[in-house]
């Protein structure tokens, strides 16, 4: 499986880069935003998208909904983990139809879990 | 010294010197006491011009809505995110020197075992071990290849504890980054102030460009939206707590 993680923080984008390879995802791509990523998601073929919300230059938010209105990427299950914790933010990323959403701090146990949740529902 | 003033303080010292060769103690005194007058009234002029741009640099400041708002909002805030950095960093070193101390002394465990396990392997290789030498040889074999995978499983989980430990730069990065945006607009604000207020501007820094102004509103106009929670910056009720508030939100949305 193809995973893109989209994090400014170099230091985050090593932490989920690690506990993927624990889980056992080890094809693992980084960007640092929004704009950076999406020429990635249109040339690549990745399974998975792991991005932060608040980013210089293209933030998560538009990030996703520019993944949604691509045709190639429309389907691409998205993980939001983000230190936004406003209920609106939260409300405004399911509107735009990301998959999951953590907030930091978070534990590798929540990863695993939502990365297993949102993987069942894709293939029920 | 203007012209004119020149003038009258010469023609004041020429008299003062013609009246003191003359011996006239009345007429000296009476100069001497014009040219103090005279010079009290210059102190008192430039002291009234100070007074003045002092009085204009504070109704400025008090006019500047935005610095009576930063001074009152913005770094009681900042101080409060610094505090909250200082708790998240000091809360990972924590974390990651207990998950390091807690393994130590299996590593050193695991270490001194396996030492001791080759050297007595190599006496056994050698045929320099008694029978009942071997039967205990045996037996440490036995239970240290029973505990090893339980002391690597202890490593494995410590490391990927001080991995973990290790998001506070994230976090305390993005709020260092917000802090830093707000110390840039006090200063343009009190440059813009200053330079506005008639005080002396030479050795002030020129003001920021137009566009970086734009950029600096732009820019906290973001912060007030985005970044993470400070514990009690924002109403409780606008922000979940915890990884299952956001779980329950999103099932109420149907998800």
């Amino acid at each position: 499986m193809k995973i893109l993680i989209v994090d400014d923080f170099a230091t985050m984008r090593r932490i989920i880069k690690n506990l993927l390879r624990d889980l056992g995802y080890s094809n693992i791509t980084e960007a640092d935003d929004g704009n950076s990523a999406l020429p990635l998601l249109q040339t690549g073929n990745f399974d998975f998208l792991v991005t932060d919300w608040n980013m210089p230059g293209m933030p998560g938010i538009e990030l996703l909904k520019a993944v949604r209105a691509m045709p190639k990427t429309a389907k691409l299950p998205v993980l939001m983990v983000t230190a936004e914790s406003k209920r609106e933010q939260i409300v405004a990323a399911a509107q735009a139809g990301v998959n999951g959403y953590i907030v930091k701090p978070f534990t590798a146990v929540t990863l695993k879990e939502k990365i297993d949740k949102i993987f069942e529902r894709i293939q029920g | 010294m203007e012209g004119t003033d020149y003038e009258q303080w010469l023609a004041r010292a020429q008299s003062l010197a013609e009246n003191i060769q003359m011996g006239n103690d009345d007429a000296v005194n009476r100069i001497i006491d014009e040219i103090s007058r005279a010079r009290e009234s210059m102190l008192f002029q430039e002291l009234g011009k100070l007074t003045r741009e002092f009085h204009e640099a504070l109704n400025g400041f008090r006019l500047d809505a935005r610095i009576t708002h930063l001074a009152q909002e913005n770094i009681p805030d900042a101080k409060q995110r610094l505090n909250y950095v200082i708790v998240m960093t000091e809360q990972a070193a924590n974390r990651t020197l207990t998950a390091v101390e807690e393994v130590m002394p299996v590593c050193e465990k695991l270490g001194a075992q396996s030492k001791d396990l080759h050297e007595r392997w190599e006496k056994f290789t050698h045929r320099h071990m008694t029978a009942a030498a071997f039967r205990d040889l045996s037996k440490d074999v036995g239970s240290f290849l029973e505990s090893a995978p339980t002391d690597a499983e202890k490593i494995r989980t410590n490391l990927s504890d001080v991995l973990m430990a290790q998001d506070y730069q994230d976090i305390t990065g993005q709020i260092l980054q917000r802090v830093i945006r707000l110390v840039n607009e006090m200063e343009e604000h009190l440059v813009r102030l200053v330079t506005g207020s008639g005080l002396r501007t030479r050795e002030v820094a020129p003001p920021a460009t137009p566009q970086a102004a734009v950029a600096t509103a732009a820019a906290s106009d973001t912060v007030a939206v985005h970044g993470p929670h400070i514990p009690g910056s924002a109403p409780e009720e606008e922000v979940v707590h915890s990884q299952d508030d956001v779980d329950a939100l999103l099932s109420s949305l149907g998800f």
